[in-house]
């Protein structure tokens, strides 16, 4: 069986291991960074199916990690689910902007960011039309 | 008077974000536990650590609403009875 990657990023290590421990569970494949920097790094590195990124982070943003996947040809259409404690519109309209697939306050409903997931590793592979997900549309 | 008032409402913003990334950690390791992913719990287990995500349920919904500026009721618990005769035997 083929298992998708996917790159946990988060400044939180309990969130990074807790998130794991849920794919994990979920027969995915996890890796991880812990600041911006580390994060396009990593995403070079492992090509992930998906990302999971936090918005506040060490050495930039979410936002600026977004802005640089999409400056590279083969991360570019990586799908990202923003996952942040922060709450306002903005920051949600802003990374649907950056091309978020879906933005999640934490604390996040485990059942919730696995569908979410699924949803947008399927559209990755073309097997729906891509949309935009957020809480309310669930 | 300009810079109080900034800081009064970033305030709150700020204790929300660190309050939800900590009530994350604990929802996401309490749901780990539950789902039996480190392992199976006893019921009584169980019960406790639900006791323990009920509660950090309504400590989100009190940030929610402390951070929107409303002030809705958290709901009071339906199995305060049951607990305390519990704690008692």
């Amino acid at each position: 069986m083929d298992r998708s990657k996917i790159l946990i990023v988060d400044d939180n290590a309990d969130i990074r291991l807790g998130m794991q421990l849920r794919l994990k569970a979920n027969y995915y494949e996890t890796c991880f960074a812990a600041d911006a920097l580390s994060a396009v790094a990593e995403a070079h590195k492992h090509r992930p199916d998906l990302i999971v990124l936090d918005l506040g982070l060490p050495g930039g943003d979410g936002f600026t990690v977004m802005e640089s996947l999409k400056k590279i040809p083969f991360l570019a259409a990586i799908p990202v689910i923003v996952v942040s404690a922060r709450n306002t519109p903005g920051n949600q309209n802003r990374a649907h902007a950056a091309g978020a697939k879906a933005y999640l306050q934490k604390p996040v409903n485990d059942a919730e960011l696995l569908a979410v997931i699924r949803q947008a590793l399927a559209e990755a592979v073309g097997m729906h039309s891509p949309a935009l997900y957020d809480r309310e549309s669930l | 008077m300009t810079i109080p008032t900034r800081r009064a409402s970033e305030m709150p913003a700020s204790l929300a974000h660190e309050l939800r990334n900590a009530l994350a950690c604990i929802q996401q390791f309490g749901n780990i536990l539950v789902d039996g992913l480190a392992g199976e719990l006893s019921a009584e287990q169980r019960e406790y650590l639900g006791i323990m995500l009920e509660n950090a349920s309504k400590i989100r919904k009190a940030v929610d609403s402390a951070q929107d500026g409303t002030s809705r009721p958290l709901e009071e618990p339906t199995n305060k009875i049951e607990r305390v005769s519990k704690l008692e035997n």
